[in-house]
C-alpha cells in the first residue's frame, strides 16, 4: 500500500467539434493516504472523470505528475483497480471468471485464484451466483461483480468512476452501505468520483470539491462522521445534513455566474 | 369498437380449422418446422407437372426427382459427389477462416495494418471469385488447387470485414478494464478482443460459408470432374432434367445441415449463452 500524490496535474485537449483547445483539468494537487476513502465531487463537466482517467493511466496528463508510492503513473496497471460506471464486465465470462480475471492475468494458479474469487464474490453478497453470466444479473448485482473484480486483484488504490450512477435509487443506497462495510473490513484506499453530494459525504473520510471548466480543487472538506455508517442513522443526523449543505454550497458556488447549475450536460 | 367486441364469436368453418390444426402440427414438430413452408411450393410444382403444360422430360414432377434421388444413392454417385463437394468446402472454408480472422484482427486493431491492408482487401474483394477462374485454370489446371483457391477467396472477405468490424465495436471500457487488471496486450487479444468480436466473426463465417458454397458449385460446373455442381452440369449435357433439379434441391438442403449442425450450435454455445445477441427461443 502506498499514498497517492498528484502534483499540478493538468489536461488540455483539442476539441474537434468546438475547433479549439479545451482545458478540462488545471493545476490539481492532492494527496490520498493509505487506507483513506476520498471522494471528488463537482458539477457535470468539471473534469472529475478526466482526473480519474489520468490516475488510472487511461489518458496521459498534459502537465504535472501522478505518484503512487515512489512510482510515477505511466499507463494503466494492476496496482490501480477501476470500477466503471458502465460496469465493463466481460459478458463471455461467468461471475466467478470475471472476478478471477486479474489474478489469472497475474499468473495465480487456477485453484487459488478461484478460491480467492469465491471469497470476494461472497464479500459483495453474491454467493450462489458464481456461474451466472453478467447479462443475467440486474444492474446492482453487476456492479457488485465490478467491485469484487477490482478488489480481488488487491490493488493499492481503488478508483471508482460514478459506480452507482446507473442503478436505481434504492439499490444505490444499499450498494453505498455495502461499500462502507467492505471498506471497513478491508480498508482499501479509494478514490471515488461522483456528482452526488449525499453519496460523497456518506462514504468518505474527505470530500474534494472541484470547480468547473477547468477543474481545479476548490475545497477539501473532512467528514468526521463516526463509522460504521448507515442511511437509517445518518438521514436524520444533523452533522450529516450540515456537511451535505456545506459541500453542496461549494459545488453550486463553483458554477460560473453566466452558466447556472444544470445548464451543461456534458460529463467529463 | 364496442360493437365489434360485443358481437358473438362464431367458431370458424371446419375446413379452416383443419388447415389451422395442420399448420400447428407442422409448426410444432422440430424436424418439420423448416419443411412446412415448402409444402405449398411442392404442391404447386406437382400440380403444374401433373397438368402436362410442359413436356414431362423438361419439367418432371417431385416424384420423378425422388426416384432419381434413390437411383443415384443406390449407385453411390450422389454420396461420392456430396463427399467431394463437402470436403472441398471444409478445406477451403477452414483455410479461409484461418487466414481471415487474423487478417481481420490486424486490420481492426492496428492503424498501420488498416492503412496498408484495407485498400488491397477492397480491391481484391471487387475482383470476385469467379473472375479468377481463367487465370487459375492456366496456372493450376482443372483440379483441387483451383477449386480450393476459389473457396478460400470467397470465404476470406466476409470473415475479414466482419472480424474487423467486431474488433472496432468492442467497448473501450472492456480494454481499459483488462489493462487495469494487469492484462498484457497479447492476453487482451485472446481474452477480450477475440471473444468480444465473436458475434461479428460468426456473422462473417455464416456469410463466408454461404458465398463459398455457391462459389464451389460454380467452380465445379466449370472446373469439376466430380461434386454436386459437376453432377448438375453433367446431367444437363445428358438431358437429365430430374438430376439437375435434384442437384438444386440437395444444395438447398445441405445449407440447412451446415447451418443447423455447425453455425447454430456454435452460436448457442457462445454469443447466445452470454446474452450478447437475442436467443432463438425467445420470440
Amino acid at each position: 500500500m502506498a499514498d497517492l500524490v498528484i502534483r499540478k496535474l493538468g489536461k488540455t485537449y483539442f476539441d474537434l467539434y468546438a475547433g479549439r483547445h479545451v482545458t478540462a483539468v488545471a493545476d490539481v494537487s492532492l494527496e490520498i493516504h493509505t487506507g483513506e476513502f476520498v471522494s471528488i465531487v463537482g458539477a457535470s463537466g468539471c473534469g472529475k472523470t478526466t482526473l480519474l482517467n489520468m490516475v488510472a493511466g487511461f489518458i496521459p496528463p498534459s502537465e504535472g505528475e501522478i505518484l503512487l508510492g515512489d512510482r510515477q503513473v505511466k499507463g494503466p496497471g494492476p496496482d490501480r483497480g477501476v470500477v466503471f460506471q458502465g460496469f465493463a464486465l466481460f459478458p463471455w465470462k461467468s461471475v466467478l471468471d470475471n472476478v478471477a480475471f486479474g489474478l489469472k492475468m497475474r499468473g495465480v494458479p487456477r485453484a487459488e485464484r478461484l478460491r480467492i474469487a469465491e471469497e470476494y464474490v461472497a464479500l459483495v453478497g453474491l454467493a450462489g451466483a458464481e456461474s451466472r453470466y453478467p447479462t443475467e444479473l440486474s444492474g446492482g448485482m453487476q456492479q457488485r461483480v465490478g467491485v469484487a473484480r477490482a478488489l480481488a486483484n488487491s490493488p493499492e488504490l481503488l478508483l471508482m468512476d460514478e459506480p452507482f450512477a446507473s442503478v436505481d435509487a434504492q439499490t444505490r443506497m444499499t450498494l453505498q452501505e455495502e461499500l462502507t462495510r467492505i471498506w471497513e473490513a478491508k480498508h482499501p484506499t479509494i478514490l471515488f468520483v461522483t456528482h452526488d453530494v449525499d453519496e460523497a459525504v456518506f462514504l468518505s473520510d474527505r470530500v474534494i470539491v472541484l470547480t468547473r471548466s477547468p477543474g481545479t480543487v476548490r475545497a477539501e472538506v473532512p467528514i468526521p462522521l463516526p463509522r460504521p455508517r448507515s442511511w437509517g442513522r445518518l438521514v436524520e443526523d444533523g452533522r450529516f445534513k450540515a456537511l451535505v449543505a456545506r459541500v453542496l454550497a461549494l459545488v453550486r458556488d463553483s458554477d460560473p455566474p453566466t452558466n447556472p447549475a444544470g445548464g451543461q450536460e456534458r460529463s467529463g | 369498437m364496442e360493437a365489434v367486441a360485443a358481437r358473438p364469436s362464431l367458431p370458424p368453418p371446419w375446413h379452416l380449422r383443419a388447415i389451422g390444426s395442420a399448420v400447428r402440427w407442422l409448426d410444432g414438430s422440430p424436424g418439420l418446422k423448416s419443411f412446412g413452408p415448402f409444402v405449398p411450393i411442392l404442391l404447386l410444382w406437382a400440380g403444374v407437372a401433373q397438368a402436362g403444360i410442359f413436356p414431362r422430360i423438361f419439367f418432371p414432377g417431385p416424384w420423378d426427382v425422388v426416384l432419381s434421388f434413390a437411383n443415384l444413392i443406390t449407385k453411390g454417385i450422389l454420396p461420392e459427389y456430396l463427399e467431394d463437394s463437402l470436403l472441398r468446402l471444409a478445406l477451403g472454408a477452414g483455410a479461409g477462416v484461418a487466414t481471415g480472422i487474423p487478417l481481420g484482427l490486424l486490420v481492426g486493431l492496428s492503424r498501420i495494418g488498416h492503412r496498408c491492408l484495407w485498400p488491397v482487401i477492397v480491391f481484391f474483394q471487387a475482383v470476385g471469385d469467379i473472375a479468377w477462374l481463367p487465370i487459375l485454370l492456366i496456372w493450376f489446371g482443372f483440379g483441387l488447387a483451383t477449386m480450393t483457391f476459389v473457396i478460400v477467396y470467397t470465404v476470406l472477405f466476409p470473415v475479414v470485414f466482419n472480424t474487423a468490424l467486431g474488433v472496432r465495436s468492442i467497448p473501450l471500457e472492456f480494454t481499459r478494464a483488462a489493462q487495469s487488471l494487469g492484462a498484457r496486450p497479447w492476453r487482451i487479444l485472446l481474452e477480450v478482443v477475440v471473444p468480444g468480436a465473436l458475434p461479428n466473426i460468426i456473422t462473417g463465417l455464416r456469410n463466408g460459408l454461404g458465398y463459398g458454397w455457391r462459389a464451389l458449385i460454380a467452380a465445379e460446373m466449370i472446373v469439376g470432374t466430380s461434386g454436386v455442381g459437376f453432377l448438375m452440369f453433367d446431367a444437363r449435357r445428358a438431358g437429365q432434367v430430374t438430376e439437375v433439379l435434384l442437384g438444386m434441391i440437395v444444395l438447398g438442403i445441405l445449407w440447412y445441415v451446415v447451418d443447423g449442425w455447425i453455425l447454430v450450435p456454435l452460436e448457442q454455445a457462445t454469443v447466445e449463452r452470454w446474452g450478447v445477441v437475442a436467443r432463438r427461443d425467445v420470440p
